[in-house]
This record gives C-alpha cells, structure tokens and sequence, in this order.
C-alpha cells in the first residue's frame, strides 16, 4: 500500500458520540474484561472501552502458561499471608502489599471463574497422569516449586475469549476500536472526581464521549520511554505496541497520583534491537523453567541450590533447599534474595572456570518426558506470542524436541546483554498509586492490572481488575446519577486529538520521530546514573518537544493519529519519569535507582501529581497499607460473605 | 535481462511479517478483526486483508489463530530466527576432539 492509497473506512471525524453507564471501564486486557464482569455481575451497566478488539487485545491477549501466586488453591502449603510477605521482603518492602495481596487472597478464585467462563486450567486429558507437577485429584499442573504448588501452568490462550463471550453474556457494552484519550473531572478540575473519559475512534475518528458515577482504570503500563526501533515498533518492548501507558498520561495530566516512577530496570526484552522474541531461544527460565541446558560439546550444565550445592537429581529442581520453605522462582530472573531464591544452573563465570563453551543449548531430550511435554507444546504453545510464530513454526520447520537443541544467546532468559542507558519500565514498576479500594486521589476513579505501581503479571491484573471492579460497582451502586461532564473540557480535548489531521502533510513531524526522539532523550538524561544536572537538561528538552513540536504533528488517518496520540503520552509519561527522579534524593537499589549525587538519608515511597501548575511531592511509608489481613477482611466483608456463600451452594 | 524493464516506487519494509495463502483465503476478515495492533486494512472484497502496517506487528499470531482455513502464515524477521542443531553433531564434534 502506498501512502497515497484512499483509506478504507469512512470518516466520522468530529462526530461526537455520547454514552453513559453506572461504571466506565477503561481498557478490556486482562483486568479489564474482569473488572467489567465483577461490576456487571453487580447489577451495574457497565461500559468497556478498548483501543482494540477485547477477543484478543491486551498483553494476555495471545494467551499465557502460568498463574502465579494462587496461594488459595487447594493444593497450595503457603498462605496469602506468607507469600506476601515474602514478595514484600524480597523488595526491602517497595512493593504493593494491598495489590499483591489481592492477587494471592483473590487469585484462585479468579481461576475459578475464569474456568466457569470457558478458560481451560485443568489437565482433564490427563495428558500429564503421573507427572511430579500435577496434582492426580484436581488435575491441576503446578511450576516452579512442586511441593508448594502456588503457581499453576494454564491454558492460556483459551482465557481471553472466554472473558470477551462472558462479558456481552452479562450485557456489558463494549466499545471496540476506540483510544481513550483524557479522563474526565467534575468541573474540569484537577485532581477532581473522576465523571468518566473521552476516546476517539482509532479507524473512522470519531470522538466519544463516556460518563459514568465510577471509572475503572485498566490500560497498561508505559513503554518506549527508552527503547524504541523505527523499522520494528511492533517489536520494542516485551507487551504490545498498543500498550504503552496511556492510562498513566491521562491521569498525570488530570492530577491522578503515582508511585514508584522513578524506577526504570536495564533493558531485558527488545527484539526489535538485542534480543530475541521472549521463549523463542534456549533458555531455563519462565516459561522454559526448569529445562536442561548443555554446553557447545553437549555437557549437561548442572543446576544448584541457593547455597552452591549441587542437585543430586532432576527432581529437586522442584524442590526447596534444605531448611527453606519455599522458592519464588526458580533462576535468576530479578534474583530473589537467598531466603527466597530457586535453583538455578551455576552462574556463567563458574561455568566459564570449569570449562564448559559458548554457546549453550537447551536440551529438552535429556529430559523426563512428561517435563519435556509441559515445556514444549504447552507452555510454549499456551505463552502468548509462541503459540504460532515459536511452536507451530519451529515444528513445521522440523524442530524435533527429542533430538535437537535450541541455542541460548547471552547467559539468561533475556537472551542479551542491554546497555545501562537502555531501560524499561519491568519488574514491578510505578504507577497509579492506591488505597484499599483501589481508589486512586481521584475519586470515583479505581486502578486495576498493569495501571497499578508495582504490577506484574497475569494473576495480579485478573484478581486486581476484578477487586477494582467490585468496588467501582459499589461506589457507583451508593450514587444517584452521574456528574455530567463539563464542556470546556471535551472540547479542549477534542481539538487536542485532532489537531495532527491538519497538520503539514509534508513536512509535519510523524510519531516515529518524535518517539525516537525522547527515547533518545531519556537515554542521554535518565540513564542508570542520575544527577539532577542531566534530569534538569532532559526536564528541558522535552518541554520543547511538547511546546514547539507536538504542534507541528501529523497524522494521515485515525490509525497514524493513534499512534502519534500514543507518543504524546509517550512524551507525558517521560516528563513524569524525570519529575519522579527528581523528586528522589538518595539511591535506592531495590527501585535500580542510582544517583551519583545522592544526599540525604534513605527515602520510603515518594508519591508525585501535578497540580496544573507544579509538581507536589508527598512521601508515604512503605508500610502505609497497615496490618494487611485485618484491613482487607474490615474492607472485604461482603465479599467475604458473598464466597462462603458461593461455597455453601 | 533487456534495458526496457519497469521500475517502481516502493516503502521498503523491515520485515514481511504476514503472509497470506491467496488460494486459501475466503475473505472473512477475521484476522483483520482479531488484531489488537490494527496493522490490516481490508482489501478488495473477498479476498484477504492488507497487511498496511508490517513493521508495528507484535507477532502474537493471533492473526493465525483466529483464520477458519488456514491461509496465514506468521514468521519472525529473519534477524530474530533463532538456532537449533541435532545434539548429536555436538557429541560427534567432542568425540572427535578427544
């Protein structure tokens, strides 16, 4: 297609349509088709806007192998309680205790209900009869710590079409196509109640106008604020190129409250740059945990414990040291501290001293079969993005498990050493800071999934969305109407998205560009090292790109408009990153947040908003979520009720 | 090769990520509809989808999944296709070492 092609759909550019429901739910990944089903399931009218289509949109779109922190499960010999805890230590306590503990209180039970809609976590085929990791009564299959069993390999790719049939069975309205652009407030006003959102269609541009008495946040995490490649965007980060924490710009821009922003981890995933797309090479972690993995001459490389001590056997790469109670994971993925830490095969440098050659392999025919079995053709098969480009495709081009090895590049799963400057928002990163109810500053507005600060995977933005959903329903159950939006704001907003349409066809800036251009920023003035000096010159930069360049954009059509509006949120969430390193003094290694002039004494949270005019800074103790079982029971009756009930039935 | 042959102007893409078996292909746009990124625009009536934007595709295959017949293919770029080999040409290699 050429640029000069007619584009396909109609126009309805400035077409305004308005709709209205009890709870507004923003983004339909994982977290937010579950908030959507806990609120409708409420009697709520619910609304779900994605910028795709919810069958298969989001990060968990493709699908998923495993769910993690399923303390709850029937199987698990952890309590929430525990695993909590040991999540919270493992981070010197910069983590969210309040999330985290919803996903290891809640977790299991979204599983079930994931199931009830279709989802597949079962090995009902018994293909795994026997196998160390499944459990004979349940049928459930268990990762990394078999004795433990608190993260269950699942069926993945079956779990986003099922929350898309249950959502339109509960009659939620969903609005398909269309990019959130702004959250709406009372009177406009920042840091005001939250009275819905306003979007624009990513194919004919049509603008739409929500409101609702609750909102429920659940668009994803930012990306490309460092990495970015403008022959391969699609590639840049580990997630999609739609999800790139538009929802963290919106908030920003309407005085929403984050936390933990100033954390940024050197980069792990970037296939469009110095790795490899995720679980596609020889590696023994994740999703390929626990695989064997030999040396150039074909030598089995031995795994250890976290002591050094060699395995005896394959078996005890399920198994916890002696005298440790549970591991986290296994390998060395974000290292778990000794008390927590998995086997692993021995640090690269041992290696390199006894000898054993580059490259590695990893080696699934030394393996039992039934481990070799759940790794390739479940695992990878059921991990989004293997399914078809890594499974299939390996297959048909004669890729035999029992005979071949797929070679490792670098020494871990990421498969490549990044530069210090190349960063990304992974490993817990910050975001929407919030309270018991997952309510942010914003009232009315609730945070569920990767939107969250310190969020993670799939379990987390299941039973955070859902939690976040509930709550929305009960807040908005408590109102009357909704607050009508205020006009002014649409239409500031309306003529902010749609200024690129009349840009300088010629020699207007594309969103390529000007995402290049901060990524290259962001590595020059808030690489690993920071000084204010450096963030002060960044801070500056980007304000110039926001003042004299985001008003010479262009856009051909409503898809390239989406991607430019994606990187003007881009270029929001990089000013935010910096006013967040700012505004921390000292490093901080858990946050990998180091400060060559660092002053001062150790700092717990540090919370940012923008007022409109400036940035306020707000510290918060790292314990600030209280005694964690006794808050969430005191905020949890009627949901507490509502199980026992359930179970009783 | 004769000097009257026509030239044209093109985009170079980075990758041809999505593949289409035209012989296959029924028209029903369920890939198009199934991709999160959008990097399809329909085509002619009845026949396959445009792949309009190539270089923003993610490569989650969803696109395969979703197709009723089996007339897509997906494969990384060729810098991203990763290595295997037959062990045993590993043991051989240090059999005949030693």
């Amino acid at each position: 297609m050429t640029e000069q092609a007619k584009w396909p759909y109609p126009s309805r550019v400035e077409e305004t349509t308005r709709l209205e429901a009890d709870v507004l739910v923003l983004g339909g990944g994982i977290a937010g088709c579950m908030a959507a089903i806990a609120a409708a399931k409420r009697g709520q009218s619910v609304i779900l806007v994605d910028k795709g289509a919810v069958r298969r949109s989001g990060a968990g779109g493709s699908g998923c192998d495993h769910w993690e922190s399923a303390a709850t499960n029937p199987c698990s010999k952890v309590t929430p309680e525990e695993l909590l805890q040991a999540m919270l230590d493992d981070n010197d306590g910069y983590n969210n205790a309040i999330s985290h503990y919803i996903e290891c209180r809640e977790g299991w039970d979204r599983l079930l209900d994931i199931e009830g809609m279709g989802g597949k976590i079962r090995d009902t085929e018994d293909e795994f009869a026997g196998a160390d990791f499944r459990d004979e009564e349940s049928k459930l299959l268990f990762a990394y710590d078999y004795v433990n069993r608190f993260t269950i390999r699942i069926w993945g790719t079956t779990f986003k079409p099922a929350m898309e049939r249950e959502c339109r069975r509960l009659g939620v309205r969903l609005v398909e196509r269309v990019m959130v652009t702004s959250l709406l407030t009372e009177g406009g006003r920042n840091g005001g109640r939250c009275v819905g959102a306003t979007g624009v269609h990513t194919r004919d541009g049509g603008f739409y106008v929500f409101s609702a008495k609750a909102t429920v946040m659940a668009l994803s995490r930012p990306a490309r604020i460092w990495l970015f490649s403008s022959a391969h965007p699609g590639q840049c980060e580990f997630r999609p190129m739609s999800c790139i924490g538009d929802g963290h710009a919106m908030g920003w821009r309407a005085g929403a409250e984050f936390n933990m922003m100033e954390k940024s981890v050197r980069a792990e995933f970037s296939s469009a740059g110095r790795s490899f797309p995720p679980y596609s090479t020889g590696n023994n972690h994740n999703t390929w945990y626990p695989a064997s993995l030999i040396d150039a001459e074909g030598r089995e490389i031995p795994y250890a414990d976290r002591d050094g001590d060699l395995l005896p056997d394959f078996a005890h790469r399920g198994r916890p040291a002696p005298g440790q109670k549970f591991f986290l994971k296994g390998g060395n993925i974000e290292q778990a501290k000794y008390e927590f830490d998995g086997p692993e095969t021995l640090p690269y440098e041992k290696l390199k001293e006894l000898g054993y050659k580059l490259p590695f392999y990893a080696d699934l025919s030394a393996m039992p079969e039934l481990e070799r079995k759940v790794i390739w053709g479940m695992m990878v098969g059921q991990e989004g993005k293997t399914q078809v480009p890594v499974y299939r495709n390996f297959t048909q081009r004669g890729f035999d498990p029992e005979r071949d090895v797929l070679q490792c590049y670098g020494v871990g799963w990421t498969s490549a050493e990044f530069l210090p400057q190349e960063r990304q928002l992974f490993g817990l990163p910050g975001g929407f800071m919030n309270d018991w109810d997952l309510m942010t500053n914003l009232e009315g507005l609730f945070v569920g999934g990767d939107a969250l600060f310190a969020s993670n995977c799939y379990g987390h933005a299941a039973a955070t969305g859902s939690y976040a959903g509930r709550k929305a329903a009960a807040y908005a159950g408590a109102r009357t109407a909704a607050v009508l939006p205020w006009e002014p704001q649409i239409r500031a907003e309306m003529e902010r998205v749609y200024a690129p349409l009349s840009g300088d066809s010629v020699n207007g800036v594309g969103w390529k560009e000007l995402n290049e251009a901060i990524a290259k920023a962001m590595q020059n003035y808030c690489a690993e090292q920071k000084r204010d000096e450096l963030l002060l010159s960044g801070v500056e930069l980007l304000e110039r790109y926001q003042r004299e360049v985001v008003p010479h954009c262009y856009a051909a059509n409503p898809h390239e408009l989406m991607r430019l509006l994606e990187v003007f949120d881009i270029l929001t969430v990089a000013q935010m990153i910096l006013q967040a390193c700012l505004a921390r003094r000292q490093s901080c290694e858990k946050l990998e947040f180091y400060r060559t002039d660092g002053e001062g004494a150790m700092e717990p949270f540090i919370c940012i908003r923008h007022d409109g005019e400036k940035v306020l800074r707000r510290e918060v103790p790292l314990d600030y979520a209280g005694n964690i079982r006794e808050n969430y029971e005191k905020y949890n009756q009627d949901y507490i009720a509502e199980r026992a009930g359930e179970v009783e039935a | 090769m004769s000097g009257s042959r026509e030239f044209s102007f093109r985009f170079t893409p980075p990758a041809v990520p999505i593949r289409f078996d035209e012989s296959r292909c029924v028209g029903c746009n369920r890939c198009l509809e199934a991709c999160m990124i959008d990097v399809m625009l329909p085509g002619e009536a009845g026949k396959h989808p445009v792949a309009a934007y190539p270089d923003e595709c993610w490569y989650c295959g969803c696109c395969v999944m979703e197709c009723p017949t089996g007339a897509i293919s997906l494969h990384h770029p060729l810098m991203n296709q990763t290595r295997w080999v037959e062990k045993a040409s590993l043991l051989k290699h240090r059999e005949e070492e030693t």
